[in-house]
């Protein structure tokens, strides 16, 4: 009943909102389906720690521990992206830069946006599931086109090419996961063959032939909505030309679904194929994107760029996690995908503050931030440290968990260049934000009140960031747990 | 008098022409530079894969099957092609620049594509199913149909591109599975297929309006 209402309520947001033309009554209609989401999902995670599984609609939908902790975080970055986007468009909305017209489609948009991310990790089906990650696709296009510029519009167009090329290719990969499931249950199970309740039992039947190309093209496929490289290219246009709402959905949002995808495919190769060949492939894809990740953050000029970077960057460290193996890998990736998840909103709220009062995104136009916005400069600094992994923050935690993962599997080159590339990526970004928000600013610009909307979202994810710093609560630890059972396998 | 159903294995030998069919359809795509050409070429394709979806159908007795061939018939051989049409003619665009890569090089290209895909393809031979050679071809138009993703310039092209490699998808599908993927699967891609094409329509016309062109080399400001 939770799973069905979860997934079915920002359905019927969206279609609801799609009759709706107050703008008042739009943002109303969007916080209150977030919120109510984010309720939902609490409530699940709590039933599947004491029943282990919930199914619904006749066993469409399925959460387990780790479809229950990636709905939880999305459900978090919808809500908190709800209430800054509240006062982020209507600022945009005074500087005269979008009309209430297009504000209306952003309000529009994201409950569907919402939902397909939901039902990616709630559905059963491994095609279902497919299916949902091109929704999310098409259902953010538009919003990476939405200030409608020459800029804006090249950025969609690569985003849903590169995407739908991509996206096939995981098509491709789950239909010779579909063939070989045919090959252990014969033709009768044609209607559950791709359930993941049904594959994670047979999983050590399954042709190890068509299994190994299945993984590949699927982690190609998700790998490129994830953003590994080198099917990255898209990420730095679409995160710098998207407004920063939308740049924060797809930036902890959609990164999740994807890795989610690419986590329950690993389990499944790994089943199938032990853990050497798939282990290297993702080792591979990982660290290449982490070590090409750190030259573009160094030498980059737009701050916008430079947070795409950064998520190539988190997308490889999960991915490398994967790669490690072992319930330490698996426990690594877990935490750092949850963490990776909280901090982020944080990181792209405050460039969108910045953009929009200086309105530029190049570095070197802006100095002094903390002067003219301190809430905003203060923030940006905090959260600079905690997503590069610093410690007291909590990415220092899983960052640190997967080094051990690493040498756990005697995989010590690789986590040396790990290592590497991790902290280059931590050097540039501590130059680029301490020139950015410390400093004289250029021009005498008035301190300047900061919307209390913007603000508010603002400061309930620095809370968070710092409370898990410090104390990781036991239920969410214990969901924590019971996913990293899910993704290394039960030994 | 023996008519061709009383033949034993008649069905595999028809998917098999009609397979063949959609390979030369799609080379013929490689080598063309017409728009309205393009577009007609892709209903044709899709005409070859709703009759090889039917013929599965009818000799594996399946329902769904026919179901997913009905709906390739609408959708792909009347409405995509309609729409993507339409859409040609609005925007008064007729040929496409030049390629990045030359027709006759690209066929040869597309040859060797070919060749890798049967090779890749070889190993899933089974009885039962459609065979390999129909496997193969679903690999090859999906590999051509990214390669001509890539090659081509210009927005109308890639759309159609992208529609060719969705057709080899669900050609992989029936070959490898004969009664293709769960009906609640297929109803979904399909769904994403056309809400895919309607966003790259509203997308062209907006890089009518702000480009006055539609060659994505147009699309090269953003860098780094």
């Amino acid at each position: 009943m939770i799973l069905t209402g979860i997934v079915i309520l920002p359905l019927i947001a969206g279609l609801l909102s799609l009759a709706v033309k107050s703008q008042p009554w739009l943002e109303r209609l969007n916080l209150l389906t977030f919120g109510a989401v984010a309720v939902l999902a609490a409530t699940l995670a709590g039933e599947v720690q004491v029943t282990g599984v919930v199914s619904g609609l006749n066993g469409f939908l399925y959460a387990d521990a780790l479809s229950a902790l990636v709905a939880g975080l999305i459900a978090f970055v919808a809500l908190v992206t709800g209430i800054y986007a509240i006062g982020y468009f209507r600022e945009d909305e005074r500087i005269q830069k979008v009309t209430v017209r297009q504000t209306r489609w952003y309000y529009r948009l994201t409950p569907f946006f919402v939902f397909a991310m939901l039902l990616v990790v709630l559905t059963n089906s491994l095609g279902v599931m497919w299916v949902a990650i091109e929704g999310t696709t098409l259902a953010s296009v538009l919003l990476i086109a939405f200030y409608n510029e020459k800029t804006s519009i090249e950025a969609a167009w690569k985003y849903i090419i590169i995407g739908s090329l991509g996206i096939s290719m995981a098509l491709f990969g789950t239909i010779m996961t579909y063939y070989s499931a045919v090959g252990v249950l014969g033709t009768d199970a044609s209607a559950s063959g791709l359930n993941w309740s049904v594959l994670a039992a047979v999983g050590d039947k399954l042709n190890p032939r068509a299994m190994r190309l299945a993984f590949l093209f699927v982690l190609l496929g998700y790998g490129t909505k994830a953003g590994l490289v080198p099917m990255h290219t898209w990420k730095p246009d679409a995160y710098s030309e998207a407004p920063a709402p939308a740049t924060a959905l797809l930036g902890a949002g959609v990164i999740n679904c994807a890795i989610y995808a690419i986590m329950r495919f690993s389990a499944l190769g790994t089943a199938c194929l032990g853990h050497g060949f798939v282990g290297n492939v993702l080792v591979a894809f990982g660290l290449g994107s982490v070590l090409l990740a750190a030259p573009f953050v160094l030498v980059q000029r737009n701050y916008r760029r430079l947070l795409a970077y950064s998520s190539i960057e988190h997308a490889g460290i999960m991915v490398a996690a994967l790669g490690f193996g072992g319930q330490l890998g698996a426990l690594g990736a877990v935490l750092h995908m949850t963490f990776h998840a909280v901090t982020k909103p944080l990181v792209f709220f405050c460039a969108g503050n910045v953009q929009q009062h200086f309105g530029t995104p190049y570095l070197r136009k802006i100095t002094g931030v903390i002067h003219v916005l301190p809430w905003t400069g203060g923030l940006f600094l905090m959260v600079t440290l905690a997503i590069t992994g610093v410690p007291p923050f909590s990415i220092f935690q899983s960052e640190f968990t997967i080094l051990s993962a690493g040498l756990a599997a005697n995989r010590g080159w690789a986590t040396a260049l790990f290592v590497v590339g991790v902290v280059t990526i931590f050097s540039g970004f501590l130059v680029h934000m301490s020139k950015l928000n410390l400093g004289t600013p250029r021009s005498e610009a008035p301190i300047k009140g900061e919307s209390p909307w913007k603000l508010g979202a603002m400061v309930i994810v620095a809370v968070v960031i710092i409370c898990l710093g410090f104390w990781l609560p036991a239920p969410l630890f214990q969901l924590i747990e019971a996913a990293t059972k899910i993704v290394g396998g039960n030994p | 008098m023996n008519t061709i159903t009383d033949t034993p294995d008649w069905a595999p030998r028809v998917i098999t022409l009609l397979a063949a069919g959609m390979l030369v359809v799609q080379f013929l795509m490689v080598a063309q530079r017409m728009l309205i050409t393009n577009v007609r070429l892709f209903a044709i394709q899709s005409l070859l894969l709703a009759g090889i979806a039917a013929v599965t159908a009818w000799s594996h007795d399946n329902p769904g099957v026919y179901f997913m061939a009905g709906l390739t018939l609408a959708g792909k051989v009347f409405a995509l092609p309609w729409f993507v049409a339409r859409l040609v003619r609005k925007i008064r665009i007729e040929k496409e620049m030049q390629p990045w890569i030359n027709p006759p090089t690209a066929m040869l290209l597309c040859g060797g594509f070919t060749l890798l895909s049967y090779l890749v393809a070889r190993p899933f031979a089974t009885a039962e199913t459609a065979g390999a050679n129909t496997f193969g071809v679903s690999i090859a138009l999906m590999l051509i149909g990214f390669f001509l993703m890539i090659n081509r310039q210009q927005a109308v092209t890639q759309v159609l591109a992208l529609l060719c490699a969705e057709n080899g998808l669900f050609l992989a599908a029936i070959s490898l599975t004969a009664h293709g993927m769960p009906l609640v699967v297929e109803l979904g891609i399909f769904f994403d297929l056309f809400v895919a094409v309607m966003v790259l329509g509203i997308l062209v016309y907006r890089i009518r309006a702000t480009f006055a062109s539609i060659d994505v080399e147009r699309l090269n400001q953003l860098k780094g």
